[in-house]
């Protein structure tokens, strides 16, 4: 990939903080937030309806609403997440609800997760919170790697195109900061949004804000392969697979 | 965790396979251990039943 070992780089050097703000984060409003997630998105549920899998993974699994689903239709069910308070939320989850599923603190980025060892995945409205975009990018690639074969999962992401950013100049606003691609073409920006506590307390949160195009780009830059790709609610929707050959890939 | 998830977990930096130490056990379901690398030998702690393995300078134990 000709980028470093996840996790290499930065070993024996103290935390840069901007790199992990999201644990700190969701750490923090998890109890709250997990409150706010309690149901499985329909886009999600229309993925999984016909699937059934052996191993199934759920990277980003927040709460654990949608490794939920996982569970139902695998005979493993993963769910990884880099906030142990989202953690605790989703094994109290799965506890209360008799679900039979697995958790572990992990990173998107650097997954801890067997080569090969999932036939199903999803890797849902989690990789927004990565930066930067090699790392982003990263992740797509550790996702291709955990997939066997004859895998398939679904990558979504908030997008550009969510009525909430339609104001949005990335140019002109100081707000947030442009990214592009190695040609300079945009691929989205990088903003903050703020997560409100019930006590009005705001708790601000790292996005990087894919346009659809942009998402397609990164996604291309990966080892997965497009299958299908749709934007809904202002989210992009993407099946992928793991890309023929992708082991030769730059 | 359960031990079966031995199986399909690896280090996160190397992907190599982790040997378990079991500190605590109830119904099956292991509470608090460790994790160790094969390869590397980096360790990654199991606590109240869920396993760290964030790579070590993700961790909030991680060393200044």
């Amino acid at each position: 990939m000709g980028d470093e070992t996840a996790g290499g780089a930065g070993r024996g050097d103290p935390p840069a903080l901007t790199d992990h703000d999201p644990i700190a984060t969701y750490d923090r409003i998890a109890t709250h937030f997990s409150k706010t997630r309690e149901y499985a998105w329909p886009e999600v549920e229309s993925f999984l309806a016909d699937r059934t899998a052996v191993r199934a993974i759920d990277v980003g699994c927040g709460n654990g609403r949608h490794t939920e689903l996982l569970a139902d239709r695998a005979e493993t069910a993963l769910g990884v997440d880099a906030s142990r308070g989202l953690l605790r939320e989703a094994c109290t989850r799965a506890e209360d609800r008799g679900i039979d599923a697995s958790f572990l603190q992990g990173d998107a980025a650097a997954l801890p997760v067997t080569t090969g060892t999932a036939d199903l995945g999803i890797y849902v409205a989690t990789i927004h919170h990565l930066r930067p975009r090699r790392r982003r990018i990263r992740s797509l690639n550790e996702l291709a790697r955990v997939l066997d074969p004859g895998g398939v999962a679904l990558v979504s992401t908030w997008s550009a195109a969510h009525d909430r950013f339609a104001d949005v100049d990335p140019v002109a606003d100081a707000d947030v900061r442009a990214v592009t691609d190695e040609e300079g073409t945009p691929i989205g920006f990088d903003t903050t949004v703020d997560w409100t506590l019930p006590g009005g307390e705001r708790v601000p949160r790292f996005y990087h804000v894919y346009t659809p195009a942009g998402f397609r780009t990164d996604l291309a830059a990966s080892d997965l392969s497009i299958e299908s790709f749709e934007v809904s609610s202002g989210n992009c929707y993407v099946t992928v697979r793991l890309e023929p050959g992708s082991a030769s890939k730059e | 965790m359960k031990e079966s998830l031995l199986d399909i977990i690896c280090c996160p930096l190397d992907k190599h396979d982790l040997d378990l130490a079991v500190e605590d056990r109830e119904d099956g379901e292991i509470l608090a251990g460790t994790l160790t690398c094969t390869d590397c030998g980096e360790t990654y702690p199991i606590e109240d039943g869920i396993p760290n393995l964030l790579p070590p300078d993700m961790r909030e134990d991680a060393p200044a």
